[in-house]
Order: structure tokens, then C-alpha cells, then sequence
């Protein structure tokens, strides 16, 4: 009876917990979930080319910078309160900077590991600046 | 039952001697008499900055910190802190801005003064005695 008891109150606890944590998916504001992608975007970015000691492919690089560029134009365009387009665009100049920066460094072999590191750090600091502001 | 420990009671009052930073042995080694002076700003207004209570200068403060050791180490160069402090003064400006008016020369001077003194005067010399 007691053990009955405890499995209909998990299933319970379950069902409660699996909606909550779709709810939460759910209700996410359609700009947090572009910014959050334009992050992952940016640290592959740095993880792709951002490697010591790796070859520099140039036309990689470039089609790579080309398609941030679009990602990041899109999500300007497709952001539905002016207000924000603001934020897009710095997020899309820190990026332009920092291809730069990498293609600088990664076409001269001169890439550390800190490099990479500290260029991330900056990535995840900006979005999270970028996502505070927002919810302002 | 066991003995018990003798406890120094002097050296639990005592005050903890103040940890000098990982920077601060790096900045010792310094010796160039001629950034004596911009080593004191900087090690001055890093304390100013860690020990403010705004989060912005104190992340703002160790992020630099973080990075001339980096530099000390070999592990940056010149071009790269100088792309890393551009971004942090980007941050810093918008932070700056949103200060109230008879905030903002203390903020610039504890973020963007900072970062230069730190970009123009020490990361030359730590890079030449990295050499």
C-alpha cells in the first residue's frame, strides 16, 4: 500500500516537474533563444579556428565570417522591437572585431590557447550582458 | 578520553597578513625605474577598483589582472591584450554612461584610465622582460 502510495507520488512529482521544464522551454522569448544561438554560433567560431598550431584555411575562414555576418544581419532584421536592434548590432561589430582579430592572428600562426580562452570569456560576457539588458 | 590540543589563542586573533597577488610578484619583477611610477598607478587603482562595491569594477579589475599575467607568461602579446582591452572599454563606456554625472570621471578613471595605463606602460615592459 505504502510503496503504491510512493510510485503514484513520484509518477506525480514527475508529470508536474516534466511540465514545468516545458513550460520554461516554451515561454523562452523568441530573441533570447536567437541570442543564445548567435552565442553558440560565435564560440564554434573561436573553437573552430581558434586552435594553436592548426593550418589556416582562408576560404574556410571567410565563408565561415560570411555566414556570422548573415546570421547576425538576420537576427537584425528579424528583431520585432527596434529597441533592441541596438544590442544585435554591437553583438554583430564585437564579432566583425573579433574575425578580424583571429584572422590576424591564425594566418600568422601566432594563436595560443589563451588567445582562445580569453576571446570566449569575452563572447559569453557580452551575451550575458546583451541577455541582462534585455530584461531590463 | 584524548589529550587536548594546546591552541595558540595569539595567532587566532591575529590578522591575516594581507596575500600579495599573483601580479603583484609579477609587477616585483619589474625593475625598469622608469614605469616605477605607472607600476604604483596601476597597482593602486586596481586596489581602488577590486575593493569597490560594484561588481562592474571589480570583474572589470580582475579581468585585466588576469590578463597581464598572461602576458607575463608569454601567453598574449601586445596586438592581443590591445584587442581585449579595446573590448572591456567598450563595456566600460557603457557602464560610465550609465553612472550618475558626478560618478563618471572616477568611473572612467577606474576602468578606462586603467586599462590604458595597463595597455600603453606596463604590458611594453612585461613583454621586454619576457624576452
Amino acid at each position: 500500500m505504502n510503496s503504491k502510495h510512493t510510485i503514484v507520488r513520484n509518477t506525480f512529482f514527475y508529470a508536474v516537474a516534466l511540465a514545468l521544464a516545458s513550460c520554461a522551454t516554451v515561454s523562452k522569448p523568441g530573441s533570447d533563444v536567437t541570442l543564445e544561438n548567435l552565442r553558440a554560433f560565435e564560440i564554434s567560431f573561436v573553437d573552430q579556428f581558434a586552435v594553436p598550431g592548426k593550418r589556416f584555411d582562408a576560404a574556410a575562414f571567410d565563408a565561415k565570417v560570411a555566414q556570422g555576418n548573415a546570421i547576425f544581419q538576420d537576427a537584425i532584421n528579424n528583431e520585432k522591437f527596434s529597441a533592441r536592434k541596438p544590442v544585435l548590432r554591437d553583438l554583430a561589430g564585437q564579432f566583425k572585431a573579433e574575425a578580424a582579430h583571429l584572422r590576424k592572428k591564425a594566418s600568422t600562426g601566432k594563436v595560443t590557447k589563451a588567445l582562445a580562452t580569453e576571446m570566449k570569456r569575452d563572447i559569453n560576457d557580452n551575451f550575458d550582458n546583451a541577455t541582462a539588458k534585455k530584461a531590463e | 578520553m584524548p589529550p587536548r590540543k594546546k591552541q595558540n589563542k595569539r595567532a587566532k586573533v591575529r590578522p591575516k597578513k594581507k596575500k600579495s597577488s599573483e601580479l603583484d610578484s609579477v609587477l616585483d619583477q619589474v625593475s625598469d625605474s622608469t614605469v616605477a611610477d605607472a607600476k604604483e598607478e596601476l597597482q593602486t587603482l586596481l586596489a581602488d577598483a577590486k575593493g569597490n562595491s560594484a561588481t562592474f569594477y571589480q570583474q572589470n579589475a580582475q579581468k585585466l589582472e588576469e590578463r597581464l599575467i598572461l602576458v607575463s607568461k608569454g601567453e598574449l602579446d601586445q596586438d592581443d591584450f590591445n584587442f581585449f582591452v579595446e573590448n572591456q572599454k567598450r563595456a566600460a563606456q557603457i557602464f560610465i554612461d550609465s553612472q550618475p554625472p558626478q560618478e563618471q570621471e572616477r568611473a572612467e578613471k577606474l576602468t578606462i584610465h586603467l586599462l590604458e595605463v595597463a595597455a600603453t606602460k606596463i604590458v611594453p615592459v612585461l613583454i621586454a622582460a619576457a624576452l
